[in-house]
């Protein structure tokens, strides 16, 4: 089933992208070049074969691991995305951290006292959160705080990588796992607030009360988990959204992420890069979903047995 | 009987709810005692105020909305006022709680075991080793075929009569003194409710309890109980030794009571008693007696006044009526 | 019996029921949101500047009586340009939803209802496009498909939510085909029609309306984005995203281009999702469901 669905996709993705125009020897030629010459460097590229033809050497390669020579700029592919990958995934880590770190335990509180200070605070505000599109709380961002502070923002890859100076590395991504860390707060926070209020009424957290359990200890242990479901599901949607989406925040701030690296390469006619970074994308929502599917397994058991 | 030997002592116990349509007070003035080793069965209808009462004697009341007032000393602990932190430390210990349906009693995430043995490591300090041994003994005690490959299931993975003996036995864990049922065998199968109320009969005599049974069932009460308490409207109006108050009961209600429910004796076909008319509107309580709208024997005094607890002579019998049945004993009281 | 019982419960209750009324602030929004549609369908009638016209007099220049809202870096007045901006803004989340609800939503009714062959068929088809990250498939579409088109925009991103309306709508009217009532009407020889339209769209509309109200968000935020790629409407049109986007280079110079599109953009979502919200809790929708 799932080989079904990344076959279904890697279909999808090359037909799409050869559907569109754009002409690949244009851009390598410059337009007005002889028709010769164009026909030529289509040959060259394998390009004159049908349709059909050109997918399965494409997957062909795939299978054997080659994802191919850029037509572009001659690099292999592999190169051009395989510096990208890593830095989603660490945008991703420390958004999520953050934003479960934060979204848990506000989630807690504002459960245990529902329409208190707390809640009502945070329900007032995370809802103004998000209502507040990524672009523009970047842009406002940059406006009132990152002149000043002189955080990295804009300006010609101001991302460092890891290997070079971790301290820097974590500074150029801070400003955009921040932002989408608030972003799945708002989300986490509202649905694990409210899972937990109607967790909390049930009669086995009664029973646990009677026994004497802090409230600490029912929360965390006996709360939490029946609540975590939706939660879970939530997440899994919402980082699936984050690899496939957060190009815009990678653009805004000059992250050579897989989104700008899409972005750049729709720009230039890039159908192998354009094409592999879709697969990359898609296989990997599809691991996401995966993963938070296992985890609700393990946390509710009775969705399987059901 | 000396305070020191009273288990429990409940005192002008009154909880009155804040709702929306006005103040509502679901127990009103309440007084009895429980003594050690004894079973005492509450019984009324629904909306007596009989699960009111006794969550608000466990202390488990939280609700903003809720006052409560007068007295209950559990050990000598006064419940009614304490803090959630001090009520902590006799919950699961001292009295403990099992309530009607084993379905949403237990965490359907959380394997039985856990549930059971948690009360041992995180109040008592056991180590997991010892716990899980005592809590396979608990599941044997309460008669769970091979415990220790059930202590990892799930509640889901077990029926109803099952689920209710792991109840029984999460509750049993911390050896409290005072087991306080709330209708616990309501949900069950009938022949499951015997057997889990000889259980607890067993259990109790095993672990020297007192055990509050708290049920609509007269069928429970006649031959589990010692002692009875009758609820209606939120106040006593009758209570006793469980024969003093079967055969030779005062109060109109409890006649009817008993009336309306099957008997055995009954030749068949009986037909039973309804009592006529409906419970009162606790937020709109007449004045005077509450029974009195529907009882036969009702006088104009009963609806003006509204009758106190008085003894009937013989000790821990009392009642409340201004026009009581005529006394059943004979010369053999 | 059973007003006791209710009576206990209500007391019994944790809190006391939190009343669904739908508020002040709610209708502030519908207000605050039909002033928006107001102004963007009556635009040419306001008093209003004309949003194209270029004055180099006042470039840049802060809010004041004859601007509002100040001008650009190209002297065009910035409230004429936020006020015609809207239209994109609205035209787009209303049209994208009309075709993404249009075709989704009876499509995904009929085969919940239905199944059958119909239904595995149709499901199929689209859990594989869900399964195709749609936003990277809106750019590279709305890239090479030139010249820019609200209109293409608009058909772009409402086929796109197509599957999503459906998968939605399709799981809301499975729960409700199963209830007892439906198999009761369906017993009672009602026919398919009349089942789908009485006891069906009923029930599944809450679910919809919310979520429609959410795709509108959606799209106004994805026209956004897509200005920030340069894939929106050309220039000079304006539309929020647009403003924004050009603001980028200007910030120091000239805030307030960031600011009032940004302001008007926040503002709109606000009372979007504050209407959604409130009429899922009057309607009883959870969260999760959608």
């Amino acid at each position: 089933m799932l080989i079904g669905i990344v076959f279904v996709i890697t279909v999808g993705a090359f037909y799409l992208i050869h559907l569109l125009p754009g002409d690949p020897a244009v851009v390598i030629l410059g337009t007005g070049d002889s028709p010769a010459n164009k026909a030529k460097l289509y040959a060259q590229l394998g390009l004159n074969k049908p349709i059909y033809q050109q997918y399965f050497v494409w997957i062909n390669n795939i299978i054997h691991g080659r994802l191919g020579n850029s037509f572009i700029s001659g690099d292999s592919v592999w190169n051009t995305i395989k510096g990208a990958i890593p830095i989603d995934l660490e945008m991703m880590v420390i958004s999520q951290i953050l934003a479960f770190a934060t979204a848990i335990p506000l989630a807690m509180r504002s459960a245990k006292k529902p329409d208190g200070l707390l809640d009502r605070i945070l329900s007032a505000g995370s809802f103004t959160l998000l209502s507040i599109p990524s672009f523009i709380a970047i842009v406002l961002l940059v406006l009132f705080v990152a002149i000043d502070l002189g955080v990295p923002h804009t300006g010609v890859s101001s991302y460092v990588s890891l290997g070079t100076d971790w301290i820097g590395n974590l500074e150029s991504l801070s400003l955009p796992s921040i932002v989408l860390a608030v972003g799945s707060f708002v989300v986490y926070y509202r649905i694990l607030r409210s899972d937990l209020i109607a967790t909390l009424q049930e009669e086995y957290i009664t029973m646990a009360r009677s026994k004497g359990i802090s409230q600490r200890r029912i929360m965390w242990r006996h709360a939490l988990r029946p609540s975590s479901v939706a939660l879970l599901g939530t997440a899994g949607v919402n980082i699936g959204g984050l690899l496939a989406g957060g190009f815009i925040v990678q653009f805004l701030l000059d992250i050579p992420g897989l989104g700008y690296l899409l972005i750049s390469s729709i720009g230039l006619s890039d159908y192998l890069v354009v094409q592999a970074i879709v697969l990359v994308v898609a296989v990997g929502v599809i691991l996401i979903n995966f993963f938070f599917d296992f985890l609700i397994n393990i946390v509710d058991p009775r969705i399987s047995r059901e | 009987m000396s305070q020191s030997q009273q288990l429990l002592v409940v005192k002008d116990l009154a909880t009155t709810f804040d709702t929306p349509l006005g103040p509502l007070p679901a127990v009103g003035g309440v007084s009895f005692d429980l003594n050690q080793n004894e079973t005492l069965g509450i019984v009324g209808e629904s909306g007596s105020g009989k699960t009111v009462l006794s969550r608000t004697i466990m202390g488990l009341q939280q609700r903003r909305n809720v006052t409560v007032t007068g007295s209950v000393l559990l050990n000598g602990f006064e419940v009614v006022g304490a803090s959630e932190e001090e009520k902590r430390k006799i919950w699961g210990l001292e009295v403990a709680m099992i309530f009607q349906d084993p379905m949403t009693s237990l965490n359907p995430v959380m394997r039985i075991g856990k549930q059971i043995d948690e009360i041992l490591r995180v109040r008592l300090g056991m180590d997991r080793k010892a716990a899980k041994a005592r809590a396979i003994e608990l599941l044997e005690l309460v008669g769970i075929p091979s415990p220790q490959d059930r202590y990892s299931v799930f509640p889901g993975e077990l029926s109803g009569g099952m689920r209710q003996r792991v109840v029984i036995a999460t509750a049993l864990a911390g050896s409290p003194k005072l087991l306080m049922a709330d209708e616990p065998t309501t949900g069950l199968d009938v022949t499951i409710q015997a057997q889990i109320l000889n259980l607890l009969e067993e259990i109790k005599a095993r672990m020297e309890m007192s055990v509050i049974l708290v049920t609509h069932d007269l069928g429970v009460v006649a031959t589990r109980t010692s002692r009875v308490i009758v609820m209606y409207a939120g106040r006593i109006v009758e209570m006793g030794t469980t024969r003093d108050v079967f055969s030779h009961h005062r109060m109109p209600y409890t006649r009817a009571l008993l009336e309306g429910s099957p008997k055995v004796s009954n030749p068949s076909h009986t037909r039973l008693k309804a009592i006529p008319g409906r419970p009162p509107n606790l937020l709109n309580l007449a004045q005077g007696c509450s029974f009195a709208p529907r009882c036969s024997f009702a006088t104009d005094r009963c609806r003006q006044e509204r009758p106190e607890l008085e003894s009937t002579g013989t000790p821990g019998h009392s009642f409340a009526c201004w026009n009581p049945l005529p006394t059943t004993r004979g010369a053999s009281a | 019996m059973f007003v006791q019982e209710t009576i206990e419960e209500v007391a019994l209750a944790d809190r006391p029921e939190r009343k669904k009324k739908l508020g002040v602030l709610f209708w502030i929004c519908v207000v605050w949101l039909a002033i928006n549609l107001i102004a963007a369908i009556f635009a040419n009638f306001l008093p209003v500047e004309n949003p194209l016209i270029q004055n180099y007099n006042a470039i840049n220049s802060s809010p004041s009586w004859h601007h509002l809202f100040g001008t650009d870096d190209l002297g065009r007045d910035i409230f004429a340009r936020v006020v015609y901006g809207s239209r994109v803004s609205i035209e787009a989340g209303l049209g994208a939803m009309v075709i993404g609800f249009g075709l989704g939503a009876p499509l995904g009714m009929l085969a919940a209802y239905r199944r059958g062959k119909f239904d595995s068929i149709l499901t199929m088809f689209m859990y594989i496009f869900l399964a195709f990250p749609a936003i990277i498939a809106t750019i590279a579409i709305l890239s090479f498909w030139t010249p820019r088109s609200l209109l293409k925009i608009i058909v772009v991103i409402g086929v796109a939510s197509i599957p999503l309306v459906y998968r939605v709508i399709r799981t809301a009217t499975l729960n409700v085909a199963t209830k007892d009532y439906v198999i009761a009407a369906k017993v009672q020889g009602a026919t398919d029609r009349r089942i789908m339209i009485k006891e069906l769209l009923p029930n599944v509309a809450p679910i919809g309306v919310s979520f429609l109200l959410i795709g509108i968000a959606t799209v106004v935020v994805l026209e956004g984005s897509l200005a920030f790629l340069g894939l929106s409407v050309n220039p000079p049109t304006p539309s929020w995203g647009n403003m924004i986007n050009e603001a980028r280079t200007i910030l120091q110079v000239n805030p307030w281009l960031a600011i009032f599109p940004s302001l008007a953009m926040c503002l709109f979502l606000l009372c979007l999702n504050f209407i959604g919200d409130r009429l899922r809790s009057h309607f009883d929708v959870s969260e999760s469901k959608l």
